[in-house]
């Protein structure tokens, strides 16, 4: 009785310890989103902001260059030094370290891209916007957005809860090297879903590996809110091992937000695992130290990821676009009910 | 000064970011009882824009005109051939949006084509198969099922070629007619059969009895 009545209290404990700790980070967010606001002007403010249930602003983002599908707010490339690092703290208080970095290694791809086009100025880590739906606070919802070409972050402030989805990685190259290190950005989400399709035996295999080619997002921009029927093999079917290596590739994605955020949704996609499926199309092998040229999918109750490699202008290892979803929940709507 | 070595240096060019020689088409269909609702997206990469741009604007004039974007639907409906249960469906277009012509150069644009089809509600097992052969040379499809918002009916299985330009879909429809057609069957039949064993000569007396009586 004694132990349970201590475990009780233990549980207790840890759950108001983590809802404190989720309550401090939004606190943070907050603030770290009024000092950016506090260095605008008045005119920079209007462009940056939006009403919270703009629906035109919330669905403003694409893989593609801005050029070809023009977003809203302000460019990174037209904010003083001062502006750009107020703008960088706050993506950085909303976001995990490593889910930071993978931001900014996709942004830094771009620059290589626009290098690489010879200074084509569809590309490039200036033409990244960021955008403020409704007002920062820590009870009410509000939404940042920051994205370009290749990158869509729709992050969801509702009191202490941080939702991430929808959220769009791409990378293109997704192989780079900057003073002789090699970055790949989505290099994780690559390796640890062949590890995956690796750890399955013959008969899982054969129902992970679909007979078909996928050659695109199948839930890209603008299909929110969409479900569509799961295939491949479902976790029911894995073992505990090849489960925990799921858990792990889902959490490239869902760990990307801040860490009391992404502990409460990997929580969340835990608690759904069992029915949640895995499913690969095209080739699965990789040259060591390359990504993967095979599509694959991962779908449970409460999300749906895509990895797809383009075989657009050449090597498909180079060019990937995800999709992060949440079909019950994309832009909070379960939880702010707008 | 950060020193950048692009990988596309090492690896060949690595060209634009999106797509550029295939037409793709991506489909979702939307099961309910008695109807199905198909959503074809079709985007055209740049390098086939001028293509498809030219089966739309028949008259080359530089612009898509309402007419000629309703004959454009038409055909992307009439090379899709649905078919359930053997029988060739005849869908009819609900909607048909289009983007300018300076979005389908740019390869952002994306035309969004609506569809729905009366199915039969009297059969519990049914199959909804579609063959899309709309520019089928320069084309890549994807094809997939929502999944139903109808509680009462389930997606049983898809099915598609490699390259899912045909693609069937099996669902079940809870408490459709096959239930209570082959039952109400095999119950009347069954009546008329113990009626004639009930009623003929060779049955016990009793039972006779028991039939004219009551």
């Amino acid at each position: 009785m004694k132990a349970t009545r201590a475990i009780r209290i233990a549980t207790l404990f840890c759950l108001s310890l983590t809802a404190a700790t989720a309550q401090q980070a939004t606190a943070k967010i907050v603030r770290a989103a009024n000092a950016f606001l506090g260095t605008l002007d008045a005119k920079q403010r209007q462009s940056v902001m939006f009403g919270f249930d703009d629906a035109k602003q919330r669905v403003r983002w694409s893989n593609l260059p801005v050029r070809m599908v023009p977003r809203a707010g302000l460019t990174m490339g037209e904010l003083s030094a001062e502006q750009r690092t107020a703008a960088f703290a706050l993506l950085s208080s909303m976001l995990s370290r490593r889910g930071y970095e993978k931001v900014q290694q996709i942004v830094e791809g771009d620059e290589v891209l626009k290098h690489n086009e010879r200074d084509n100025p569809m590309f490039g880590k200036d033409i990244f916007y960021m955008s403020i739906l409704g007002t920062p606070s820590e009870k009410e919802p509000w939404m940042l957005q920051f994205g370009g070409h290749h990158l869509a972050l729709n992050i969801t402030i509702a009191g202490e809860q941080g939702i991430l989805t929808p959220t769009l990685t791409g990378a293109q190259p997704a192989l780079y090297t900057i003073d002789g290190k090699t970055i790949r950005p989505l290099g994780q989400e690559s390796d640890k879903a062949l590890a995956l399709l690796n750890a399955l035996d013959e008969g899982q295999r054969k129902q992970a590996v679909l007979n078909y080619r996928v050659a695109d997002l199948v839930l890209g921009p603008g299909q929110d809110g969409k479900k569509i029927q799961p295939e491949g093999l479902k976790a029911s079917a894995m073992n505990s091992q090849q489960r925990t290596m799921l858990m792990d590739l889902i959490g490239e994605w869902a760990n990307i937000v801040h860490e009391s955020a992404a502990s409460a949704r990997m929580a969340q996609l835990k608690a759904g695992l069992e029915d949640t499926w895995f499913a690969w199309s095209g080739n699965t092998t990789a040259a060591p130290g390359h990504n993967i040229t095979g599509y694959y999918r991962i779908q449970g109750p409460n999300v749906v990821i895509e990895y797809a490699p383009q075989p657009l202008g050449g090597d498909p290892s180079l060019h990937v676009h995800t999709m992060y979803r949440d079909p019950t929940n994309d832009y909070g709507k379960k939880v702010t009910g707008k | 000064m950060k020193r950048i070595l692009a990988a596309g240096l090492l690896l060949g060019h690595l060209g634009f970011a999106h797509r550029l020689d295939e037409y793709l088409q991506s489909t979702l269909v939307s099961v309910e009882k008695g109807r199905a609702e198909l959503e074809v997206r079709l985007t055209p990469g740049v390098a086939i824009v001028p293509m498809v741009l030219a089966e739309i604007d028949r008259n080359g004039d530089g612009v898509m005109s309402e007419a000629e974007q309703r004959e454009y639907a038409d055909r992307v409906v009439r090379d899709l051939v649905v078919t359930a249960g053997g029988e060739r469906l005849t869908p009819r277009l609900v909607s048909a949006k289009f983007p300018t012509i300076e979005e389908m150069r740019d390869g952002s644009g994306e035309i969004l084509i609506e569809l729905e089809t009366v199915l039969r509600s009297d059969v519990r097992n049914r199959s909804l198969t579609f063959e899309n052969g709309h520019m089928r040379q320069i084309s890549a499809y994807l094809a997939n099922a929502l999944v139903p918002s109808d509680p009462g009916v389930r997606i049983a299985g898809q099915y598609r070629n490699s390259s899912q330009s045909v693609y069937r879909l099996d669902y079940v429809v809870a408490g459709a007619g096959s239930d209570w057609a082959v039952w109400g069957c095999a119950g009347a039949l069954g009546l008329l059969v113990l009626g004639r064993v009930v009623l003929s000569k060779r049955a016990p007396k009793f039972l006779r009895r028991a039939a004219l009586e009551g």
